[in-house]
């Protein structure tokens, strides 16, 4: 299978939401990061068929998906970010209406509602209104609906979002579970989220791809240039200023420091392996800082 | 299976069953009134309610007649006999009218049926009662149907109606084909219903209300991602609303008729179903019985809903929230009630009379006509050739509207 984007573009008015993209994806799990508004979610859109490119085509194992019609959707499992529910519909009615409009049979649609309900592990809700559910259940009963036509391309995005980290490591297990032999898609801006599951890091800025990595050699083009050191409060303002600083953690009397910098950023720093975060911070700097003490403050991380 | 959930989720909303039972009181209440309302006056005094119409429609049982010439001539004649003692004559400055037991005993019980024979002699347009019946000439009085055929002609020959040659001919060739002599009767209940035709905007809107967010709805809640990106996103599923939007409008409008209906016909009884529509008016032209009448309006009527289904979907389809939709919806079905038609000819009359409101009014003596080339059209042809296009033409581009929705948000 070949998920193709040949010089896909998305504009609104002077604007490029996304701006002449183009990869192939074969399976594989692939964690689309980039800061908010760098293009992830216009991209993702236009790869499930929902929304329309300004330019360039998107084709599956050679042939563009508008000439594919119905037979590309079936293909595909669906998760949007904040996307609503039918408040007055149980779990298992939602999830039975999507499987009619998947076009799945009704024996098949019942026997994979009630796994997939299992899986997700909704079974005991299954009867109850939607409206009674938390954030939590919602997230799942979305992941749910993308899997029922066991779909060879899933895109989710932001799965994570709004989830505490207990509900987060188990809507990463589940990911893992349903990501066999499909390509797919997960979009976040959480990268702990991503690092476990992934394969291939695609790194999104300004409606670009700024990187097209394995997860194994992904922060390699880093290496050296992240850094610890110890030193006072005063100094660790000062170097807060000067450096783009991932961590900064009280230790007594002093403060280690986590740095991104070309060089050394003083005396007494050491080089250290550079991790996922620190790939994201080093290339989206201020931005994914403010958007990560952002999460912070929404307990997101 | 597709159009049963998308019946499901018509159905399960909160805000459906609260407009329902609204709207479902509301028309109970509208054709409840001339019931709770109703009164009549007899020597003994008033009769409301329902025995007000149980004394009524026993004084139907002694004038329940075809209108022969004989009969019509005999009426005038007792009437005039009436007015002719100056004991029994009452005036108020204005006009005679008899008093007493002339009134009580020999007018009161028959005063309808009086008062359509004094309107089949008098000039069109003109209200005149019982106490117009002694200028009636008996050079005239003879003949019933005469005077009705002179009235109808003096309307279709009105310059101000401007009727073509053809229309006229369309006119006279279907009065041509109402069977005489006129069979009188009580018919209160289908009176009710007729009269009462143009409520049913109410109904129409609270359905167009429900149906406001069958795909604005899923561009508002955001379940259109979901939805479009599924295999039959783009193309049943559209079907699939669109049927169950009308599947649902047209079971909820038919409640709202058995409501409505109910009412007048379970309270004045279905009497009068068989006869002809003349007797609430001689200068009908149309050849039908109240309840061919009543069914021919219907048919109007479900039209114009149908068609209020399809820009309602249309408008779903195009908008991002059901308010939207319902800011256009509404001033489409309220604002032609403060037009009023000051003719029946001309462009701006003859489109009045084609707004949804006002075609829900059945003008069975209007003579409001549509030449098409060689072809005329009665108000209720066209009204229901013009609501069977705009339904056939709103229903697909509300299915393409929906196509091509693009998750720009």
């Amino acid at each position: 299978m070949k998920l193709q984007l040949q010089n896909l573009s998305k504009r609104y008015g002077e604007k490029y939401a996304v701006n002449d993209v183009s990869i192939c994806l074969t399976p594989g799990v692939y964690g689309l990061l980039g800061s908010n508004g760098a293009g992830k979610t216009t991209l993702m859109k236009m790869i499930c068929g929902v929304l329309e490119p300004t330019s360039g085509r998107i084709s599956l194992n050679g042939e563009r998906i508008e000439a594919l019609g119905e037979k590309y959707y079936e293909h595909l499992g669906y998760m949007p970010q904040d996307f609503g529910f039918y408040p007055d519909f149980t779990a298992r009615e939602f999830m039975l209406y999507i499987a009619a409009v998947k076009g799945l049979d009704k024996n098949k649609a019942k026997k994979r509602t009630d796994e997939l309900l299992h899986m997700v592990n909704l079974s005991d809700v299954a009867e109850k209104k939607i409206r009674s559910f938390s954030g939590g259940m919602k997230q799942r009963l979305g992941i749910a609906q993308a899997e029922l036509n066991a779909p060879s391309i899933l895109i989710l995005d932001e799965p994570t979002a709004g989830l505490d980290p207990k509900e987060r490591v188990r809507f990463r297990n589940l990911i893992s579970d349903f990501a066999k032999e499909k390509i797919v898609i997960l979009s976040t801006h959480i990268v702990s989220d991503v690092s476990y599951i992934v394969d291939t890091i695609l790194m999104m800025k300004d409606g670009r791809f700024i990187l097209q990595e394995p997860m194994a050699t992904v922060t390699d083009g880093i290496e050296g240039k992240v850094w610890e050191l110890f030193t006072d409060q005063r100094a660790a303002e000062e170097y807060s200023r000067r450096f783009a600083v991932i961590s900064l953690h009280h230790e007594r009397d002093s403060v280690r420091l986590r740095i991104i910098s070309d060089t050394a950023p003083g005396a007494g720093a050491k080089a250290v392996r550079p991790g996922l975060e620190d790939l994201f911070l080093y290339y989206f700097g201020e931005d994914a800082q403010m958007e990560r003490s952002e999460n912070e403050n929404a307990g997101q991380v | 299976m597709l159009v049963k959930y998308e019946f499901l989720k018509i159905l399960r909303r909160r805000s459906t069953i609260a407009v329902m039972l609204v709207s479902l009181i509301i028309t109970a209440v509208f054709f409840g009134l001339p019931v709770i309302q109703y009164q009549t006056y007899d020597g003994n005094g008033v009769h409301r309610g329902l025995e007000g119409i149980r004394c009524n429609k026993e004084r139907y049982e002694k004038i329940s007649v075809p209108l022969t010439n004989e009969y019509v001539a005999e009426t005038i004649e007792e009437v005039k006999g009436l007015f002719g003692d100056p004991a029994n004559i009452g005036y108020d400055g204005q006009e005679k009218f008899l008093v007493d037991d002339a009134y009580w005993n020999d007018i009161a019980y028959r005063e309808n049926l009086l008062d359509l024979i004094a309107a089949n002699f008098a000039e069109p347009n003109v209200t005149v009662g019982y106490n117009s019946l002694p200028l009636v000439e008996d050079s005239v009085e003879t003949d019933f149907y005469q005077a009705r055929q002179d009235k109808i002609e003096k309307i279709i020959n009105d310059p101000s109606r401007k009727l073509s040659e053809t229309e006229k001919e369309y006119w006279l060739k279907m009065n041509g084909n109402v069977e005489t002599p006129l069979q009188y009767g009580y018919f209160e209940g289908w009176k009710v219903i007729i009269s009462c035709s143009e409520l049913f905007i109410f109904s129409i809107l609270a359905i167009c209300i429900i149906l406001s967010p069958v795909f604005s709805g899923e561009y508002q809640t955001g379940t259109d991602a979901v939805v479009l990106s599924c295999r039959y996103g783009k193309t049943k599923l559209g079907t699939a609303k669109i049927a169950a939007s009308f599947l649902f409008g047209l079971l909820a409008f038919t409640l709202h008729i058995i409501v409505a209906f109910a009412i007048p016909l379970g309270a004045y009884g279905i009497d009068g179903w068989d006869l002809p529509l003349q007797i609430n008016g001689t200068s009908v032209p149309y050849p039908l019985t109240f309840l061919e009448g009543t069914l021919v309006n219907l048919g109007v009527v479900y039209l114009v809903l149908t068609a209020m289904i399809g820009l309602t979907l249309f408008l779903s389809s195009e908008m991002k929230s059901p308010y939207l939709v319902l800011t256009i919806v509404i001033p489409v079905l309220f604002i032609p009630m403060f037009l009023s038609p000051n003719g029946t000819a001309g462009i701006y009359n003859l489109l009045v009379f084609l707004t949804p409101y006002q075609s829900l009014i059945p003008n069975f003596a209007s003579y409001i006509s549509y030449q098409v080339g060689p072809a005329v059209l009665d108000s209720f042809t066209m009204n229901a050739a013009v609501y069977a296009v705009l339904t056939l033409i709103l229903s697909p581009l509300a299915k393409i509207g929906f196509k091509k929705h693009q998750i720009t948000g």
